[in-house]
């Protein structure tokens, strides 16, 4: 792809530093879904008869798009920029996982059990807080929270959709 | 008079006893998402709106506004007490803030700064009540060419002053604009984007997109072992300030109210800009600036001032024109939209209610803060010493709920997450996140009005020159965005990161 070119220019025997590997990938996703964007807007149509089509728009922020960031290509390439510090992967792991369990559950445990357990996890097991706080902040997070919603704010939260637990009206 | 009888209007509205509880509500909530390190004010914002959506749209834009400027007083204690601003626009008040404070003069600092907010807010809402009618009627006048070009200055204004490189913050912005494309295209009705799914039409929810991108990044980007200094509630007798603080403090926020009313005003320029610019002037203009840094007490008088005049002030452009000047007022607009306001000119004709009654909230929300304020530092503080990883799991809690109350799917949580991810990979490529947010509740708005003018002009961009205020306008926003080829800087107190972003 186009950034190939940029790269034929530092090969000079000095050793720049080089770019980082996850700033490499990030532009080349931002150029593929900006031209991706441009495809798409083709196939939407620029123009119609009437006037402007529903590609228009897309078609030129799909070019702002794909511009900046070949411009941030060769920038990178000429000046390499230090990513931010680290981040902690453990941290991410267990944040991200926990809410996509949440999430596919949600439907089927209900609002309570659900976050009583997204909670405990939390609270209990990464926080290590005492089984006593655990529980009394999970059950106030979830049960709590949850009748504070739908009956005090009128917002209704998931129930249970699976037997032992809704029959109970959990 | 008649502005005058309107705004009596307005307050007999806001002074009915559910809506005096929104508003303490607000300032409540804002406050402690001020305080609370974890969430700033877009998320904050944008985290609750789900909640308001059965209100009735007067409480619950009253809520919303009382919480978008309650986050400025809490970002405050924060910037004292910590040296770690709790959002944004107080990093400023580190300086000599947290000076003060290593002076023993923390509940001074502390006082001093809710004063200043209350002055710069207030006079900043007297602006907005005398402002309100005749720039509103102006802004009849503004067709979709002029309302095109207005948007892409401030959209431009804020990618010029965003972060450190203006080809990432444009990155960032037309991020923004894709997302707000998917779903049906308003003109058409063509679906756009969608990947075949359903539940796509009706595009991303943007409240899940900006909870995701600023919270939940926020808490997936933190690091274990930054643990804080011990904090120190300062006790009651210490709140008071002292003869010379309070008269040197005067002239400083009047300069705040100056700055931050008139920067306010301009779509693009955020909270922290005005505050950086009134530190720079106590710098250029103070009696003491000698010692600024070392705990004078104008370097938080002034900021804190400019910041809370432009909150308020920020509000004009909304009201007014439909144009949110910051990412936090955009997240706001948002609320507006889906309470089936429509900001702009047309809000005071159809409205007009409801927007006096907004307006006569924020002077009652100014009072209330300054009266929560003060006195219950004790409390906000004790809020700092719960151990992160608790506040983190409550805050996803809410994150959860916000999200999936949008649309009572979980498809939004979803939705959240992954953005939530996206966020976290723009904050570690250092791409800012404030123009995103910005495009992404303006983008529909901008498309309508790119398409509405090229309607009026039979398909020729020939609209966009011919007329003078339009033509003149898209030259600022050339300029703007060409400025780093043209060797213009950026002022030296922007020079580093905007952290509204």
């Amino acid at each position: 792809m186009t950034t190939e070119s940029p790269t034929t220019e530092i090969a000079p025997t000095q050793s720049r530093p080089r770019p980082a590997r996850s700033v490499l990938i990030a532009q080349a996703a931002f150029l593929l879904l900006g031209l991706y964007v441009l495809y798409g807007s083709l196939e939407l149509g620029l123009w119609t008869t009437l006037g402007p089509g529903a590609g228009l728009f897309p078609f030129a922020m799909g070019a702002v798009l794909t511009l900046m960031s070949l411009i941030w290509v060769v920038q990178e390439q000429h000046a390499p920029s230090t990513p931010r510090e680290e981040v902690e992967l453990s941290q991410i792991a267990a944040v991200i996982g926990s809410l996509l369990v949440l999430a596919t559950v949600l439907p089927f445990l209900g609002f309570q059990i659900a976050l009583l357990l997204f909670l405990m996890y939390h609270l209990r097991i990464r926080a290590r807080l005492g089984w006593v706080k655990s529980l009394i902040i999970s059950v106030a997070g979830s049960v709590g929270v949850f009748y504070l919603f739908t009956l005090g704010l009128k917002v209704s939260l998931p129930v249970a959709s699976i037997p032992p637990f809704s029959l109970i009206g959990l | 008079m008649d502005v005058l009888n309107d705004l009596m209007g307005g307050f007999a509205t806001a002074l009915t006893w559910q809506n005096l509880l929104f508003a303490f509500i607000g300032c409540l909530l804002g406050t402690m998402i001020g305080v609370l390190p974890g969430i700033g004010p877009v998320a904050g914002v944008a985290l609750l709106i789900p909640l308001t959506l059965n209100m009735d749209a007067t409480g619950s834009i009253i809520m919303l506004c009382a919480i978008f400027y309650g986050t400025t007083y809490g970002g405050t204690i924060t910037s004292v007490l910590l040296n770690t601003p709790g959002e944004a626009a107080s990093a400023v008040t580190t300086f000599d803030g947290y000076a003060m404070t290593k002076l023993g003069r923390a509940g001074a600092a502390l006082t001093i700064a809710a004063v200043g907010s209350f002055v710069g807010g207030s006079i900043a809402t007297v602006g907005l009540v005398a402002a309100a009618k005749p720039l509103g009627e102006l802004g009849l006048l503004v067709g979709p060419p002029e309302f095109f070009a207005l948007v892409t200055v401030g959209i431009t204004l804020l990618v010029a002053l965003a972060g450190r490189s203006i080809v990432r913050a444009l990155i960032s912005g037309s991020l923004g604009l894709l997302i707000a494309m998917v779903g049906i295209d308003p003109v058409a009705g063509a679906p756009r984007f969608t990947f075949g799914s359903e539940r796509l039409l009706d595009g991303v929810s943007f409240v899940a997109v900006i909870v995701g991108v600023f919270g939940l990044s926020e808490i997936l980007a933190y690091r274990a072992g930054k643990t804080p200094d011990a904090i120190h509630a300062p006790n009651l007798r210490s709140l008071l300030p002292n003869r010379t603080e309070w008269r040197r403090s005067a002239p400083a926020m009047a300069r705040g109210t100056g700055i931050g009313f008139g920067l306010g005003l301009i779509p693009g320029m955020t909270g922290s800009v005005s505050s950086l610019l009134s530190y720079g002037a106590e710098r250029k203009f103070s009696r003491y600036r000698s010692e600024l840094g070392h705990g004078a007490v104008e370097g938080v008088a002034g900021p804190e001032t400019a910041n809370n005049a432009h909150a308020n002030g920020a509000l004009i452009p909304l009201f007014t024109l439909g144009i949110p000047a910051s990412p936090t007022i955009a997240v706001l607009m948002g609320a507006f939209l889906q309470q089936g306001l429509t900001p702009g000119p047309t809000l005071f004709a159809e409205n007009s209610e409801i927007a006096w009654a907004i307006i006569a909230s924020l002077f009652i929300g100014n009072v209330l803060l300054i009266i929560l304020n003060v006195p219950l530092v004790g409390l906000w503080t004790s809020i700092l010493k719960v151990p992160y990883p608790i506040l983190a799991a409550l805050i996803l809690l809410f994150m959860v709920i916000g999200a999936y109350t949008i649309h009572f799917t979980v498809f939004d949580v979803f939705v959240m997450i992954a953005f939530g991810v996206l966020g976290l990979a723009m904050r570690h490529l250092d791409i800012p996140l404030a123009p995103m947010v910005l495009t992404l509740v303006l983008g529909p708005l901008m498309e309508r009005s790119l398409r509405e003018s090229l309607e009026i002009s039979q398909g020729s961009f020939e609209v966009f020159y011919t007329r003078p205020i339009t033509a003149t306008l898209l030259v600022i926003a050339l300029v703007i965005v060409c400025s780093p080829l043209l060797k213009l800087r950026k002022p030296k107190v922007l020079a580093n990161d905007d952290p509204e972003s």
